[in-house]
Parts: C-alpha cells; sequence; structure tokens
C-alpha cells in the first residue's frame, strides 16, 4: 500500500486526470503482452521531465516501487508492477521534438510510437531501422528499455545500436543524460548502452536521441520453399557466410506453415518443410544482383521452389504468410508461448534440430518462426495455461532447449528480454560474479531498489 | 452472467496489444482501460466476478466507436465488438441504458424514429425534391422499397442523399417506392445502445410493410440500416447498398455519365466497407466517371478509420467524436483533394460538421451527389 500522503502528493504532481487509483484503471495497468498479471497501487501518466523528477523525489522518499510501462507490449514481464506501488505510463510524453537531417539523428520522448516515428523520418528521406512486430504499437522508450530487435536485425541490428544519446530520471530524482548527439564517444563508460535493454532497473528515460540512417532507395523479396529443414537452415548460414548482408532473412518451419494454411492463410505445397522469406536492400543495381545471387544459392542448396517480387504488392504477398503466422498459431490454443533463444548463425541447423527433437520428446507443439539471419529463434509453443501437467513438460523442455543454445555459444534471449520470464535461468548464463556486477551497477543507480524490482536483478 | 460465447471471445485475448494501434478513440483517450485490449481486460474481471458494472464501466464502454478496426487487427481472431456490445448490453441490462442515451431511446420507443419528431415527418425531404412524381412515394406495389433511415430523413444537413438517390432511381426507370410514415427505425441505435430486444417491434413492422408492397429488394443508402438488416433482420429479399445497385445500373449502361473534371478521396464507411463488406462498389462507380481522379485515403477499405461518428459516441461524448473526426480531416487533407467522398449520411454529417467547425474549404459529398452530377440528362 501507498501512504496517502504520497497519494496525494502523486496527484498534485500530475493532476487528478493522470494519477489513477480505480479498481477499472488498476485492473487494466496489471498486464503486459507475458502471462503473469501483477496489480499496481497507482497508475500515474507523467506529462515532462520535471513530474517525473517530483515524483521519483517522493518514491524514493517513501520507497515506493515504480515500473515503467511503454505501450505493455513485451513478453517477458518487464512492465508489471512485480512489487506494486507505481506503474508509470508515457503515453503523454509522444512528442517527436526534433529531426535533425544534418546530423542524421532525432531526439523523441519516450512514448513516441515506434511506427510514427519511422514515419516521421521517412519524409526527410531517413529511416529508423528497429522494426520490432509491435511497432505499430510499442513506445520508443519501451525499445529502448527492451532492447527490442526486428527482422532488419540481420543487417542493421538492434535498437542498441541506434540510441546515441539519453537524459534518464535517476531513483533519487537527480537527472543526468548520457551520450549526445555524436556518433562517436568514447568518454567514460558507455551508460547509453547500458541502460539500453535494462528494462527499467536503472533509471527513468525521459528523453532519446536516435540514429537515423538513409533510406535504401530499392529492396527485392524472395521467398523459397525446401523440402527439407536442415537444407533451409544451412542456407541461411551459406548466405551469410557468402557475403551478402540480407536485410531480412527470416525462416518458418512445416508446423507453423500447416498452421497458416489451415487459418485460412497462404498455402504452401504438402512435402514443403521450411520457408525462407528474404529481403536485401540497398542501391537497385546492387539489389538487383543479390537478389539473383540469393536465388541460386537457395537453389543449389535444395530449394524446390524460389520466387521473386516483381512489385511491392507481390513483395506483400510475400510477406503475408510471415506477418500472419503469429496470429494464426496463437488463436490455436488458448495460449501461446513465445521464445527466444539466440545462436550463433552458423549453429542454426544444430538448433532446430534440438527444437524438433526437444518438442518430440515432451509430446509438444512447438512450431519455429525465426528471424533465421541473426541466429533469433521464436519457438512459438502452443498450449493451454491451465494443463498444470503440460506446463511442467514445457517447463523442462525450455530448459533443454536454453541449455543447448548457450552451449552453443548463444543466449537466453536475443531480442525479448528477461522480466521475470526468464529469471530463473539466468544462472546457466551468467557466473555469480557476473551476477555480483550486474547487482553493483544495479546498486549504484538505484540503492533503494524501487526501479521495477522484482525484475530479473 | 454473461453470455458464455462473450467468455469465449475474451478468453481467446493474449493482450498483445496490437489493437490499440488501429483504434481511434483510444489514442485519443490515452487510458488503457479505454482500449480495446483493456475492454477485453474489463469484461473478463466482470465475467468472472472480480468487479461490478460500475458507472466507470459505463462510460468506458460507451466511448467505442463499434467501428470494428480492432476486430481486423486482432491477431487471435477475437470478435471484440462482440464482446463490447454484449458488455452494453450487459450494463444496460444492470444498470439502465447510458443517460446520455436514455433520451434517444425512449424518443424512438414513442416516434420510432431517432431524432424524436413525428414519423409522419419521415418524408419531409421530398419538398424540396423536383423531377420524381408524387406518386411514386405512394404505390401500393413496388420492386424495389428504398430505405431511407432516421439521420437521412430528418437532418436537414443530409436529406439532399434521398433526394439525390431518389432521381438516380426514378430517372433510370428502377420501379421504386419508399415506406414513408411507416418507415421505422432500422433498430441500430438500439442495439448500439444495449438494448437489441427492443427492436423486435421494429423488425416485425419493417418487414411486414416490405413483405406487403411485393418487393423483391430493399436498397439502402445508410450501411447501419444495411447492415442491421443483413445481420438481424432475416429478410427473404434481397439487400442492396445503394452503391451495389447504383454500380450494377452503371455497368449495365442504364446510367450514362459525362465528363467530371475532378479529384477526390473516399472514405470507407465503417458500417459498409470493413463491416458491410462493400469496398469496390463506391470505387467502381468513382472510376465509371470519366475524368475523376481517385486518390486513396492512407487508411483505406479494411484499414478505413472511423469519421467519429460510430457507436452512438457523438450521444455520450461529442468532444471525443469531433476530435476523432479532426484526425479524420487532416488525413483527408494529407490527399491533397479538395473533395471527400463516402456513401454514408452519418460519414457526410460528421466530416462536414468538422471542416465547418474548422473553418475548412473541403467539399463533403455522398457518392450519389457526385453521380447525379455526372448525370447530363437531369438537371
Amino acid at each position: 500500500m501507498i501512504p496517502k500522503q504520497a497519494v496525494d502528493a502523486f496527484r498534485s504532481i500530475v493532476g487528478e486526470e493522470w494519477c489513477l487509483d480505480s479498481p477499472e484503471d488498476l485492473a487494466t495497468y496489471s498486464y503486459d503482452a507475458f502471462l503473469p498479471e501483477f496489480k499496481p497501487d497507482v497508475v500515474i501518466l507523467p506529462g515532462s521531465n520535471e513530474e517525473i523528477v517530483k515524483i521519483m523525489k517522493v518514491a524514493s522518499h517513501e520507497g515506493i516501487p515504480v515500473t515503467p510501462r511503454g505501450a505493455g507490449t513485451n513478453i517477458c514481464g518487464g512492465s508489471v508492477a512485480k512489487k506494486g506501488g507505481l506503474v508509470m505510463a508515457f503515453q503523454r510524453m509522444n512528442r517527436i521534438l526534433e529531426i535533425d537531417s544534418e546530423n542524421r539523428c532525432a531526439v523523441v520522448e519516450p512514448g513516441v510510437v515506434n511506427a510514427d516515428l519511422q514515419k516521421a523520418v521517412a519524409a526527410s528521406n531517413l529511416m529508423y531501422p528497429p522494426d520490432p512486430a509491435s511497432m505499430f504499437v510499442s513506445t520508443i522508450g519501451g525499445n529502448v528499455a527492451l532492447n527490442a530487435g526486428g527482422p532488419r536485425g540481420v543487417k542493421y541490428g538492434v535498437t542498441r545500436d541506434y540510441v546515441l544519446g539519453l537524459k534518464v530520471v535517476l531513483a533519487s530524482g537527480e537527472v543526468i543524460r548520457t551520450g549526445g548527439k555524436t556518433l562517436k564517444n568514447v568518454s567514460g563508460f558507455d551508460l547509453t548502452r547500458l541502460l539500453c535493454g535494462s528494462e527499467g532497473t536503472l533509471g527513468i528515460i525521459t528523453e532519446i536521441t536516435v540514429k537515423l540512417v538513409p533510406r535504401p532507395p530499392a529492396k527485392a523479396t524472395l521467398q523459397a520453399i525446401f523440402l527439407n529443414l536442415e537444407d533451409a537452415a544451412k542456407t541461411v548460414s551459406a548466405i551469410i557466410g557468402a557475403g551478402i548482408v540480407p536485410t531480412t532473412l527470416e525462416l518458418i518451419d512445416r508446423v507453423v506453415l500447416d498452421v497458416i494454411g489451415s487459418y485460412g492463410g497462404a498455402s504452401f505445397r504438402k512435402d514443403a518443410e521450411a520457408l525462407l522469406l528474404i529481403e536485401v536492400d540497398g542501391e537497385p543495381s546492387l539489389v538487383e544482383a543479390q537478389g539473383k545471387r540469393i536465388k541460386e544459392f537457395c537453389k543449389a542448396r535444395g530449394a524446390a521452389e524460389v520466387e521473386m517480387a516483381a512489385s511491392q504488392d507481390e513483395a506483400d504477398k510475400l510477406w503475408h504468410a510471415r506477418r500472419t503466422a503469429f496470429g494464426a498459431v496463437a488463436s490455436l490454443r488458448p495460449n501461446c508461448i513465445v521464445e527466444d533463444a539466440t545462436v550463433p548463425v552458423k549453429r542454426l541447423p544444430d538448433i532446430l534440430r534440438k527444437v524438433v527433437e526437444v518438442a518430440g520428446k515432451y509430446r509438444l507443439k512447438i512450431g519455429v518462426l525465426a528471424h533465421a539471419g541473426d541466429g533469433n529463434l521464436h519457438p512459438l509453443i502452443m498450449t493451454d495455461l491451465r494443463d498444470k501437467e503440460e506446463m511442467e513438460r514445457i517447463d523442462r523442455a525450455l530448459e533443454e532447449i536454453y541449455e543447448a543454445a548457450i552451449a552453443m555459444g548463444g543466449t537466453l534471449s536475443g531480442e525479448h528480454g528477461i522480466g521475470i520470464a526468464k529469471k530463473r535461468f539466468l544462472s546457466m548464463e551468467f557466473s555469480d560474479a557476473s551476477m555480483e556486477i550486474m547487482r553493483g551497477i544495479k546498486r549504484a543507480f538505484d540503492p533503494q531498489n524501487i526501479l521495477n524490482p522484482g525484475s530479473f536483478l | 452472467m454473461i453470455a458464455h460465447d462473450i467468455a469465449h471471445e475474451f478468453d481467446q485475448c493474449i493482450k498483445c496489444g496490437l489493437c490499440l494501434a488501429t483504434c481511434p478513440a483510444c489514442k485519443e483517450l490515452l487510458l488503457e482501460k479505454y482500449s480495446p485490449r483493456g475492454k477485453v481486460q474489463l469484461a473478463r474481471y466482470y465475467g468472472h466476478g472480480d468487479l461490478e458494472l460500475s458507472d466507470q464501466y459505463r462510460d468506458i464502454f460507451a466511448k467505442c466507436l463499434l467501428c470494428g478496426a480492432c476486430n481486423v487487427t486482432c491477431p487471435s481472431g477475437v470478435d471484440l465488438k462482440k464482446v463490447f456490445l454484449g458488455m452494453r448490453e450487459e450494463i444496460a441490462g444492470r444498470r439502465g441504458v447510458h443517460p446520455m442515451v436514455a433520451a434517444a431511446v425512449k424518443s424512438l420507443a414513442e416516434s420510432r424514429n431517432i431524432s424524436g419528431e413525428d414519423n409522419v415527418e419521415r418524408g419531409d425531404w421530398k419538398e424540396a425534391l423536383r423531377g420524381v412524381p408524387e406518386e411514386v412515394f405512394e404505390k401500393q406495389k413496388a420492386e424495389v422499397v428504398y430505405f431511407v433511415g432516421c439521420v437521412a430523413s430528418f437532418y436537414p444537413m443530409v436529406e439532399s442523399i434521398p433526394r439525390n438517390l431518389a432521381l438516380i432511381l426514378h430517372g433510370s426507370g428502377v420501379n421504386f417506392t419508399i415506406l414513408g410514415g411507416e418507415e421505422w427505425c432500422c433498430g441500430f441505435p438500439l442495439i448500439g445502445a444495449g438494448v437489441p430486444e427492443k427492436t423486435k417491434e421494429l423488425i416485425e413492422h419493417n418487414l411486414k410493410k416490405v413483405r406487403d408492397l411485393g418487393a423483391k429488394r430493399v436498397v439502402f443508402s445508410c450501411p447501419s440500416c444495411y447492415r442491421t438488416w443483413r445481420e438481424f433482420y432475416g429478410a427473404e429479399v434481397e439487400l442492396l447498398h445503394a452503391t451495389q445497385l447504383v454500380e450494377k445500373m452503371i455497368r449495365e449502361g442504364a446510367i450514362p455519365l459525362r465528363r467530371l473534371e475532378m479529384t477526390v478521396t473516399y472514405h470507407d464507411p465503417c458500417d459498409l466497407g470493413r463491416n458491410g463488406g462493400v469496398f469496390e462498389a463506391p470505387r467502381q462507380i468513382l472510376n465509371s466517371i470519366p475524368g475523376i481522379t481517385l486518390v486513396e485515403l492512407e487508411n483505406n477499405r479494411a484499414k478505413s478509420i472511423c469519421c467519429g461518428g460510430g457507436g452512438n459516441v457523438e450521444m455520450v461524448a461529442p468532444h471525443l467524436s469531433s476530435a476523432i473526426a479532426q484526425k479524420k480531416l487532416e488525413e483527408i487533407q494529407r490527399t491533397g483533394a479538395k473533395t471527400v467522398v463516402t456513401s454514408c449520411q452519418q460519414c457526410v454529417r460528421t466530416i462536414k460538421g468538422q471542416a465547418r467547425r474548422r473553418k475548412l474549404d473541403l467539399q463533403v459529398m455522398d457518392v450519389m451527389e457526385l453521380v447525379l452530377q455526372a448525370i447530363p440528362s437531369v438537371p
């Protein structure tokens, strides 16, 4: 419970309208896109950096937990109030403050929706590359906190590669700035990159400077169908190994293809075991040459069919299967657990084999979508959370997949985050000494542990 | 307790939040409780007995346009509109109809129309009509019944819509008539108000009147009347929106069209497009008029954004309705077209109303007005 005088203080900082504690408000800020729900005591929507400073001073004085929340689309429980207290949402702080074409960057408030930024910078012929599946809803603040990735990650990298500077309100209410508008910056520790992906545990991000790139003038989209999953996986690492840098290199396995077919989406030949969706972008002549080369590559490695889109319409059609995949899978059973284990791209065939093996061993229905080009796997586990016995099998299966991924030199999470989803597996990836360093960093930023407590640290 | 089929819908929601991207109301109101995902959560809380139907519940579910954009976006295929209508019904049943809508529901019961006027005045739009003899509207038998709808009958801003359609139908030799004072509200506002059971009498009456005329088809200029008939009436006659009928007549050569040099954009009404499945007929009409250049809105067809006039929101929260209309205006302006064409009297009213408030130089037209301008023989 939050003391009444603290709630009154919060109300006077942001105004009655933006400090909420009705049962209806608490119920609707108790979830994100992960599974468990936690009710906050109060929901607050600040309108400025200054208001956040005041809020944090009260919160740290009273020892009240504060959990920052973008659009609540993360799938690791990153933005739910595990220990109650305040949920701080940023929908009011949604201004694009500056698009600086000469310095090729933009300055935004944390509540700006990713797709809105993309659209705004496109008008200046620039591009903000990170494109998580949630981009039409998720906010830049949330993207930074979770270090969001996306299909374009193969070529362009993830959110962390585009954050140049931050303005951050610390737990104490003090304000710090990290980085700036320069591309180069080696002064001191790189706090910008540290805060990116910190899942709201280190500070409240109130302003973000992002790097932009020139919009590529052309792209080519290809789809290749393989009758053997292993061939598809090997083609992926061969393309990367040959020095071609696709924008996107997605893999869909047979389980997911079947579900898409029965969902009324596109249909594929019955003997298809995997589909690769490949995109390259850049100058038109280069794109054309690379497109042809990829086509030959796929054919030489056993693709039964390769199709190259001749128009945007055709490209959209090729993307359709990928875009409908998650929905199709999610609607098959009451719940769908989206996994995120990631391996060095060369080990893609091995980890895929492991997933198939584990699914059989534990009698689970697991489909695989993968941002294959960067080894980022999304096994989709179709289940019903109410089935306790099946949930136990899932737990064991996940453990085996993670162990395998880490043994291959990979990680628990490529782009979804740890939150509460994978907290219990952290020791697989980090030694005690590593964990102690992280805890030390946490203490330096937030000695009272009021920022997103109950999260991975 | 909440109906089982609705409980099934909200149990399918995976809380991904993708619906927030397309909900015009929650983008204005900023709070999660107004989002489709938030409302599904509240329905679930109520369904599981964790929360009561408070005043807030009533307010939250009333601030929904019922535009159906969330239905199209939902990757899990949840029928969100069904949940929201079900909740409105539940709230109306337990707490009474929303006070801002109650007056309309009451006067509808007495007057059989949404505006509360004497129902015999339904035909007043004909007073300024030249070129269609009165006997057309007094037929005892007719092949086609034109169901005019309350808004076009009683709101002067849009009463040219029935005049235009009547001229087109008469001019191209269609054997049609109207129900006049015997046309009762289709029931759509009552469904939106959460009292669908009150539509029974209206439905039976309208069906009988159409049957008595021996009509083979009913044509609508109002997309919401059209949809309500399709979904709730179980009519044995063919139901067509005016754009479908007129498009067919143009295609068959029954309506010759002259050149009009114009650049227009087209707004898909929610109930005609996304919720009624009619996207192409109005576009084909526009494309069949020589000289017309159609520039599509950024969000068109199933992705069309509500004008702000849906779901009785105008009655409950006029500022919200007009804020959403403003976004529509801005989207229209981005096309560069000085004329927006649509095929719904409510959209015309909402968009025109907002354009007037903003003193904007924008022509807002029903598609039939444009057709009429393109017909050489009709003045």
